[in-house]
């Protein structure tokens, strides 16, 4: 029987994604420089005076989650990927339990996308004038979107990995999945915007955790398949 | 020569009337055998007639179109599932992370493996299969060809294991390299079922059993 816990080896994967990424920084590069040339554009282009007050809610919060989705696109997919493409994938299969290998991966892009809001959300509101009246519900849609979006993007990631063309088929797969998650997303980001009460992005937070708890539920049983064949 | 504590116990692995089909094309047609402590079984045969596709399938990465593997330990037999835990391999297809070091590469699988051993029993193994200390804190993509063969051996053999499947394990060695493999083997000779899948006549000969795989 194995000495050391799930939650431990879990840990040591996460440990060992973080110190290949920050020696390579593929991932980190390719998803902050997508982020912030769209959000610079986006700012560019239509900034905080060209939508209506009326409007600004709706349409701020639609384009914060389209930077976010896309960038994350862009650089999630890797912590499978790369496993093939360098071969070690094989060397992983052989020394850890799937349940280890996904929750590590898991966490490393949870982290990702957690630093990758802290960096562009208060820049977006900054640029684009979006002033939240419930900064407490806006921070509640982000981490568990972001939990939502992690788990999507790395079952995902696990899936297209052994296949040519997982780049494109990442994109195909992940945005039917996404999409409904994107419209609560936007709904609860934007009720943040509108309200002061914190409650008012609990209908759309529901939603949000529903399709977090479903699509873990749901790797956690896929995953080990997936992964040995 | 050091390996870190682990599992006890011998695992017989036996298999039956293995096949493997890639669409129309048949890469191994009823290959039967058995492995188990003592032993050192050869895989013989020539480029294209199965040797690795039969290595993966006895490791559990590959599953055969046909026949049967069994791991058979002194509780029962194991599951697929499980075999991993019990088993070490070293195969042309398989590469270590280039970012890390080598001692980083070894820590990090002893933890998945949850092992407990340290920097100074990894340092002391990668030393007996002849990577000096200078080499342990430098990343793995800096390694030539040989070196990178070695780390991949030292991770075979880090959880002491029940089972060790080698493919082509002297491929990328010096001379030196060489006798490293071989005293290798011939240290899990007697603890571990061995199988060596290669056509070279040096490491053919390390065989109690041969299986020769025809085109």
């Amino acid at each position: 029987m194995r000495a050391s816990s799930l939650l431990s080896e879990a840990l040591a994967v996460l440990g060992k994604e973080w110190t290949s990424e920050l020696r390579s920084r593929v991932a980190l590069n390719a998803i902050g420089l997508f982020a912030l040339t769209t959000l610079i554009a986006v700012a560019y282009q239509i900034g905080p005076y060209r939508i209506s007050e009326a409007d600004r809610p709706f349409l701020l919060a639609a384009l914060l989650w389209i930077i976010l989705f896309f960038a994350a696109s862009s650089g999630l997919a890797r912590v499978f990927v790369k496993e093939e493409d360098a071969h070690t994938a094989k060397t992983l299969r052989l020394a850890a339990r799937p349940a280890a290998v996904f929750a590590g991966k898991l966490l490393f892009n949870l982290i990702l996308l957690l630093c990758l809001e802290a960096l562009i959300v208060p820049l977006y509101c900054a640029l684009m004038g979006f002033a939240v009246r419930s900064v407490a519900g806006l921070a509640l849609v982000l981490a568990f979107g972001a939990v939502a979006l992690a788990s999507t993007a790395t079952i995902v990631a696990a899936i297209i990995a052994r296949a040519s063309g997982s780049g494109t088929l990442f994109a195909i797969l992940t945005v039917p999945l996404a999409l409904p998650l994107l419209v609560f997303l936007i709904q609860g980001t934007r009720a943040a915007a509108q309200a002061d009460a914190i409650a008012a992005v609990f209908p759309a937070l529901r939603a949000i955790v529903s399709l977090a708890g479903v699509t873990l539920v749901a790797s956690v049983y896929l995953f080990p398949v997936v992964w040995h064949d | 020569m050091l390996f870190l504590p682990a599992m006890t116990g011998g695992v017989r692995v036996a298999f039956d009337q293995i096949g493997k089909r890639f669409g129309n094309r048949t890469v191994l047609a009823r290959v039967s055998g058995v492995l188990e402590p003592g032993r050192v079984v050869v895989v013989a045969g020539p480029n294209g007639s199965g040797k690795s596709t039969l290595l993966n399938i006895l490791a559990g990465v590959l599953r055969p179109s046909r026949g049967t593997v069994s791991y058979r330990s002194g509780d029962g037999e194991l599951p697929r599932g499980r075999w991993f835990e019990r088993l070490g391999v070293a195969a042309p297809d398989m590469a270590v992370y280039e970012e890390l070091s080598a001692l980083e590469n070894l820590g990090f699988f002893a933890r998945v493996r949850g092992l407990r051993a340290g920097a100074g029993e990894h340092a002391a193994l990668l030393e007996e299969l002849g990577l000096g200390p200078r080499e342990h804190r430098r990343p793995v993509g800096t390694f030539s060809s040989g070196m990178k063969q070695r780390v991949k051996l030292a991770l075979a053999v880090l959880h002491d294991p029940a089972v060790l499947l080698l493919d082509e394990p002297s491929s990328n060695l010096d001379e030196a390299g060489h006798r490293v493999v071989a005293a290798l083997v011939e240290r899990f000779r007697a603890r571990a079922a061995v199988a060596v899948a290669s056509n070279d006549p040096r490491e053919i000969a390390w065989g109690d059993a041969r299986i020769e795989l025809a085109l």
